[in-house]
């Protein structure tokens, strides 16, 4: 190593980097935070280029042009979303209408059942709770979140629709132009930090494929293990329900908790009520959570994220809280990426300093 | 200045990129590998320019990729002795290809030097793209290493 490189002012460049990463961090997550309500077209079409990298390569690998690969891809995952909107679309509304007018029995078997529970704690420890005031209250904040969905879906119609459009041109030149744009933006790092900052884009970007394509597929098989389990016990809108227990599996611990208090309800708002139901759904959940943890995981995201379920359930708190319903769902892989890139710039500051040492 | 009556024709049509193709294929890495995919690989290689005495790579450093030299020299030394001294179609640092090893010597440019990166990033791409030629590659890496392990070994058993 060169000798005009003292200690003093080798410490002094791990400084400023570090300083200049916490505050290129800072800008990234004002960015975000700013531009939150386009993130989502983005985020899509990065998922999307993630999923269909893989067939537009197998189609280049037999002779097909690049573009037109990309094409093909894009006019198949195109007709087969309008088939499954087509198809499962109004499916899914009847048994959302269904489930509205399973409402007040719902919240009625509600009432009955803390009614069973609130005189029994009230004739052994002596604690009085107003039941008929709990289930208004709830009642009434349901009808309100229920009306502010509705207001909310409307306003965010034309968003949907931005979407629609957006996502996939943005797809399309993801799959095209990524990996040029991307090695040109490289290829602005300084020499010191250019092998580094490709090691971190390495490890970041395979265990982001490995999560996005695991996740996706994990909650496909989710959903269909949940539809049919809830088909066979005979609960109500078996397919919606699987539907849900799939979106949720996207948020870990907190996601399978809330699908089998779904089900819970779903299950208590049925005639005749049938408490075996109950302990049936909620089996089904588990059976499917074996079946997830024991099967699909160790095969589908072996290599993928490794996380300590505190690590994951603050994320989700702190990154939900600031983004949202999708801050819930990206909080495991910002994690995840936050510690790929802490860790190994940790370790070059730790080999620079021992080597200036 | 070069005469255009005397001198190669052929050669004066030879692009930056197919130097570094002709380069490449000249190391035992791109051993059987046809010229027009070691060509398409090298078009996504990244040329970056070094000043004299500038560190290339420290010891403990993490590697990214294989290194070859397109201009200049470069010195491998660990600590204070003297390992190689790198010129025009050497390559270096090919472990970083094959594992996520830190480098094992430090790599400093003697004079200015333009080096072609060919990180692991690209190679696992390729792979993807052409898995047959892919296995070849990695078979001549292996081979590589396994050459260097066995020149390593005797340097051993000569001190």
């Amino acid at each position: 190593m060169s000798s005009k490189h003292s200690p003093n002012i080798q410490t002094f460049k791990l400084f400023t980097i570090f300083v200049a990463i916490c505050l290129i961090s800072f800008i990234c997550l004002i960015t975000f935070y700013l531009i939150s309500s386009v993130l989502l077209p983005v985020i899509i079409s990065f998922t999307l280029y993630a999923l269909f990298e893989p067939a537009t390569l197998y189609l280049v690998r037999h002779n097909f042009n690049h573009s037109l690969s990309i094409l093909i891809v894009l006019v198949i995952l195109m007709i087969a979303s309008f088939l499954a909107i087509g198809f499962a679309l109004p499916a899914l509304f009847d048994q959302v209408a269904l489930l509205q007018s399973k409402l007040p029995q719902i919240a009625s078997q509600l009432e009955n059942f803390l009614t069973q529970y609130a005189a029994q704690l009230s004739s052994q420890f002596g604690i009085d709770i107003n039941v008929s005031e709990i289930t208004v209250s709830l009642l009434s904040q349901s009808s309100s979140v229920g009306q502010s969905a509705l207001i909310n879906v409307s306003n965010r119609l034309l968003n949907i629709i931005v979407i629609f459009i957006l996502v996939p041109f943005l797809t399309y030149f993801l799959l095209k132009d990524f990996k040029r744009v991307r090695n040109n933006l490289m290829n602005w790092l300084p020499n010191s930090s250019f092998e580094l900052g490709w090691v971190i884009y390495h490890n970041v970007s395979t265990q982001l494929n490995a999560y996005t394509r695991g996740v996706m597929l994990q909650s496909l098989i989710m959903a269909i293990v949940c539809a049919i389990g809830f088909s066979i016990i005979g609960l109500d809108i078996p397919v919606l329900l699987g539907f849900i227990t799939g979106i949720l599996n996207l948020v870990p611990y907190i996601g399978p908790v809330i699908s089998i208090i779904l089900s819970l309800l779903v299950g208590a708002a049925m005639t005749p009520f049938d408490p075996s139901i109950l302990y049936l759904s909620v089996l089904v959940i588990i059976g499917a959570q074996i079946i997830d943890n024991v099967i699909v995981i160790p095969a589908v995201i072996a290599n993928a994220v490794n996380l300590h379920p505190v690590q994951v359930i603050l994320g989700i708190i702190i990154i939900g809280s600031l983004f949202g319903t999708l801050g819930v769902i990206l909080a495991v892989p910002a994690i995840a990426v936050g510690k790929i890139v802490y860790n190994n710039l940790y370790a070059d500051i730790l080999n620079a300093s021992r080597k200036s040492a | 200045m070069s005469n255009i009556f005397w001198s190669n024709i052929f050669k004066s049509g030879d692009s930056e990129l197919q130097t570094i193709t002709r380069l490449w294929q000249q190391t035992p890495l791109f051993e059987g590998i046809p010229q027009r995919q070691t060509e398409f690989l090298c078009a996504k290689m990244h040329l970056r320019l070094f000043k004299t005495d500038e560190v290339i790579f420290n010891l403990g450093d993490q590697g990214a990729g294989a290194i070859l030299v397109l201009e200049g020299s470069v010195r491998i030394k660990a600590s204070t002795t003297e390992l190689a001294l790198l010129e025009l179609g050497d390559f270096f640092g090919e472990i970083a290809l094959a594992a996520t090893e830190r480098r094992t010597a430090d790599a400093i440019a003697v004079s200015p030097t333009r080096l072609v990166f060919f990180l692991k990033q690209d190679l696992e791409e390729w792979i993807e793209h052409e898995p047959r030629l892919g296995g070849r590659f990695l078979m001549n890496l292996s081979a590589t290493l396994a050459q260097r392990l066995y020149q390593a070994n005797e340097l051993i058993a000569q001190q």
